[in-house]
């Protein structure tokens, strides 16, 4: 007769044994290369950068004074340094505005009324130039903004060149040239992030039963007012969810701004000159900081407005 | 009774958006051919072919285009095994601080990557390390941890866990299980991820620039152009490149994992 | 001869909760066994004891008389067919069956041949070369047992194989696995809620309820004289009388049960004020108000049913009566 239970037939039986046996030791074997690399490079580098940033800078030697103060965050709230924070969350805001309304109309088309292949079609053009590389997409409207470039032979084209220096002169948001100006940075920042606003957009609007929308029209409700009292209530969770993403990329970018604008600093910009060539680490430490409490106090607001249901 | 279909002005609007994201980069590919090397202006005086060789031949293009191809490699290949393995021990159900392994895991996509790469440059600073290609792998194959895990766990979740066992009650032991189940039911969503992890890392300058100390890789060198040109045209015959280096994986990432619940590179 | 399976005072803890109390059992060679019971009665927790995919807290498990406290579960020579078959969707149907036989080494072809004699055993042949998302749902579960059947395991263990299964098609798999399991002799450990089920197709079977075994027998034994109330109202159909209803049919004052078969409608004899009928084609079920009970009693076709509220007599021998042990 054959048997009830058979031999170990060498040492990959026999492990399969201990594993069985102690279900534990796989999940320990599996869990703990990847936790010690996220712990120790990850979560050590941020402990690093918090301790930078309560470290400060010995204004003779240019050393950095391994000690204990409160000097360094003290020192963010000098005008120069508190301007670029103000500058960067203004941006950040202004930004966000920016991507939630021109996002919605394409959100909200692809949501509602692209089938079949229209939304194959809309979801690859969303995501394709979310996945392109972010280098060349900047690059890309340095060409288009620049004084020689497509934006005024267009509007030369249709005679609107006066409208295009009209704009440039207003002060705060003007320059020499839209490659040079606040505005510039704005239209490029919206760009780049755009397509992280319209997916949780997208997908909080899917949500929104048809019968709602029906039952609203149904109601006497005219199309704007459906809008404003159903629609919009209902797309807010992944408009806070997109407005997390847009503005803290924002906060923390120093490229655009580098490329596209004025010579006025961001937080990035700001953080990333202080630890190169003007050798402030504490200081560059505690800029980099301040995004971090301020997306941490964002997040809690928008948690408690229920936007992590949309992502 | 109510019409579906969206007004005129809707789907203009919509169609108009989409063409507004793609159009930028068409662009970036015209000015390649421009005769016009000093400037960009619109449109160009005529077009040529000539900067493909010119990029070719320019000494200072290769080592930060062989730097990036091996950084992307190394940090693709580790992140390729820790997220894997960190999305099969996810896998299993319930065990203790697994929420918060969860946000770990998250947080190195989800922080700005001037955070990370300040970070980083703050650990070195006080473990006196210096920059070397490793320093830049670090960086690198920490976020592309998150890539491969995304992939990693959507797949093992749509893996019903019953056919593991029933792998192991026909009499196979682990690593039978493994390879006959579990490698080709994984198989697309790893490579997916991996050529995700590839494409980010190789595009990768917000953190690079914090890490990499005097060395360059090839978004490092465009940046640099970007700041003082020299041909204007090679910079756009290099993004050419970069842009094809990122966005054919992508895509092929896109369509290894069409056709579950689960899509590649959907919520970065 | 040695039992098949043989559990001795197992328990299986998850914290505070005994999925599995104390169980001991004995399952006989060749025997088509029924574990029946609601969900989260412990019974698939035994199933899965069984072939090792859990481990118990305490007691041991036997299996043809070897200890299998060590054994993992590839290495035991029993095979289960699974709630939801778990059949592999990457490889076509005749690389299921043949996986068994793979993974022990045996060569291609005579493991291609063994697994097209297991597919026309089960009625699926000419179906080698199809994959699992191609097949509908009685054709994955003949698939699924295939699959376990082709490595002639000593006990084939079923957890609830044709729940998915719409009812002509799980009535006529359960004449298929009876004959399938008569035919080759292999011990069946089947677990199942459904209670016609068990009691049609087992030779014994046993009751759960919270981790317990309640009662263990033949069907017939567990229908016609059900341990506790409990068995009683969870194999159906049998009623339960209070002990003071069952003292005025001339038994013990003790809760009894007792088949509506038993009950006949009589000119004379137990007072009772009739309820709402049910037509069932095969008969009638009429309720009868009898002190605080409300029993059922069923009419054969062609009995003249009363009216609701129309007073009637019962006639029961006291014989039909079945105590039992306690209230649950």
């Amino acid at each position: 007769m054959t048997q009830a239970v058979f031999p170990a037939r060498g040492a990959a039986d026999r492990l399969t044994g201990l594993f069985w046996r102690r279900p534990n030791l796989l999940l320990w074997l599996m869990i703990t290369p990847p936790l010690v690399w996220l712990g120790l490079v990850y979560l050590g580098s941020l402990a690093a950068l918090l301790v930078q940033s309560f470290y400060s800078i010995d204004e003779f030697s240019g050393l950095v004074v391994p000690e204990f103060t409160l000097k360094t965050y003290a020192e963010l709230l000098r005008p120069a340094n508190f301007d670029i924070i103000l500058r960067t969350l203004v941006m950040s805001a202004t930004v966000t505005l920016g991507c939630a309304v021109i996002a919605f109309p394409i959100a909200y088309y692809a949501a509602r009324h692209a089938k079949g292949r229209w939304k194959a079609v809309f979801y690859l053009g969303v995501m394709l130039p979310l996945w392109s590389s972010y280098l060349v997409k900047v690059y890309a409207w340095k060409l288009i903004l620049a004084k020689e470039g497509i934006v005024t032979w267009a509007s030369d084209g249709i005679g609107a060149g006066f409208v295009l220096n009209a704009v440039l002169a207003i002060p705060g948001i003007g320059g020499n040239s839209l490659s040079t100006s606040p505005l510039g940075t704005w239209m490029v920042f919206v760009y780049v992030w755009l397509p992280y606003m319209i997916l949780p957009m997208q997908a909080s609007l899917e949500r929104v039963p048809t019968s709602m929308l029906e039952a609203s029209a149904d109601l006497g409700a005219a199309p704007s007012r459906t809008f404003r009292s159903v629609i919009l209530p209902l797309a807010m969770p992944g408009v806070i969810a997109g407005s997390i993403f847009t503005f803290s990329l924002t906060m923390g970018d120093y490229i655009i701004p580098q490329i596209i604008g004025t010579s006025a600093r961001f937080i990035g910009q700001a953080v990333y000159q202080l630890q190169g060539t003007a050798g402030n680490l504490p200081l560059a430490a505690a800029f980099a900081v301040v995004p971090i409490a301020i997306m941490m106090v964002y997040l809690w607001l928008a948690k408690r407005a229920g936007a992590f249901d949309a992502l | 009774m109510h019409s579906d279909r969206a007004s005129w002005g809707l789907r203009i609007g919509a169609v108009l958006g989409l063409m507004f994201l793609h159009l930028p980069i068409l662009l970036i590919f015209l000015y390649a051919f421009t005769t016009e090397e000093r400037s960009y202006q619109f449109p160009p005086p005529g077009l040529t072919t000539k900067w493909f060789g010119v990029a070719w031949g320019r000494a200072d293009i290769w080592p930060p285009l062989i730097l990036s191809l091996q950084v992307a490699a190394i940090a693709t290949a580790l992140a390729m095994v820790l997220g894997t393995l960190v999305a099969a021990a996810m896998a299993r159900v319930r065990f203790f601080g697994r929420e918060q392994i969860s946000l770990l895991i998250i947080l190195p996509i989800a922080l700005p990557g001037v955070i990370t790469g300040m970070s980083l440059r703050s650990a070195f600073a006080i473990a006196d390390i210096p920059f070397s290609t490793w320093t830049i792998v670090l960086g690198h194959a920490t976020f592309c941890i998150v890539i491969v895990y995304n992939n990693a766990v959507a797949r093992f979740r749509r893996l019903s866990g019953g056919v593991l066992e029933a792998s192991a009650d026909l009499g196979a032991n682990a690593f039978q299980t493994f390879r006959h189940v579990l490698l080709p039911n994984l198989g697309s969503a790893l490579l997916a991820g991996g050529m995700l992890a590839f494409a980010l890392s190789f595009d990768e300058v917000i953190v690079t620039t914090f890490t990499a100390g005097q060395q360059s890789t090839l978004p490092i060198w465009m940046l640099n152009e970007l700041v003082r040109p020299r041909q204007r045209p090679v910079t756009n015959v290099v993004a050419m490149v970069v842009f094809a280096a990122t966005f054919l994986p992508i895509l092929a990432a896109y369509y290894l994992t069409r056709g579950g619940s689960e899509t590649a590179g959907g919520g970065k | 001869m040695t039992p098949a399976v043989e559990f001795s005072n197992v328990t299986r803890h998850f914290g505070p909760v005994k999925a599995v109390d104390g169980v001991s059992l004995t399952i006989a060679e060749g025997s088509f066994f029924a574990m029946l019971g609601p969900s989260g009665s412990g019974k698939t927790t035994c199933l899965r004891l069984i072939s090792g995919f859990e481990k118990p807290t305490a007691g041991q498990v036997r299996i043809f008389g070897q200890d299998v406290s060590d054994t993992p579960p590839h290495l035991r020579n029993v095979n289960t067919v699974f709630q939801d078959y778990a059949l592999f969707p990457h490889m076509n149907v005749r690389d299921n069956v043949a996986y068994g036989l793979m993974v022990k080494g045996m060569a291609k072809a005579p493991r291609h041949t063994r697994a097209e004699e297991m597919l026309a055993l089960v009625k699926l042949d000419g179906y080698g070369d199809r994959k699992p998302g191609q097949l509908s749902g009685g054709q994955r579960q003949r698939v699924a047992l295939a699959r376990a059947l082709v490595n002639e395991p000593r006990v084939l263990l079923l957890d609830e194989p044709l729940g998915a299964l719409d009812l002509k098609l799980r009535e006529a798999m359960q004449e298929e696995l009876k004959a399938l399991q008569q035919r080759l002799g292999i011990t069946f450990v089947f677990v199942t809620h459904d209670q016609g089920e068990a009691l049609s197709m087992a030779d014994s079977l046993a009751v759960f309820n919270e981790g317990r075994i309640v009662q263990i027998g033949k069907p017939s034994e567990i229908y016609e004289r059900p341990a506790t109330r409990f068995v009683a109202d969870f194999v159906g159909s049998s009623n339960v009388l209070s002990p003071e209803v069952a003292q005025r049919f001339g038994a013990a004052p003790r809760w009894s049960s007792l088949r509506p078969e038993a009950i006949r409608l009589a000119a004379s004899g137990v007072p009772g004020i009739a309820g709402p009928a049910r037509y069932l084609g095969a008969g009638t079920r009429l309720s009868v108000d009898v002190g605080t009970d409300r029993l059922t009693v069923h009419l054969p076709p062609g009995t003249p049913v009363p009216a609701p509220g129309i007073p009637v007599s019962l006639d029961v021998s006291a014989a039909a009566l079945h105590p039992m042990e306690g209230e649950a």
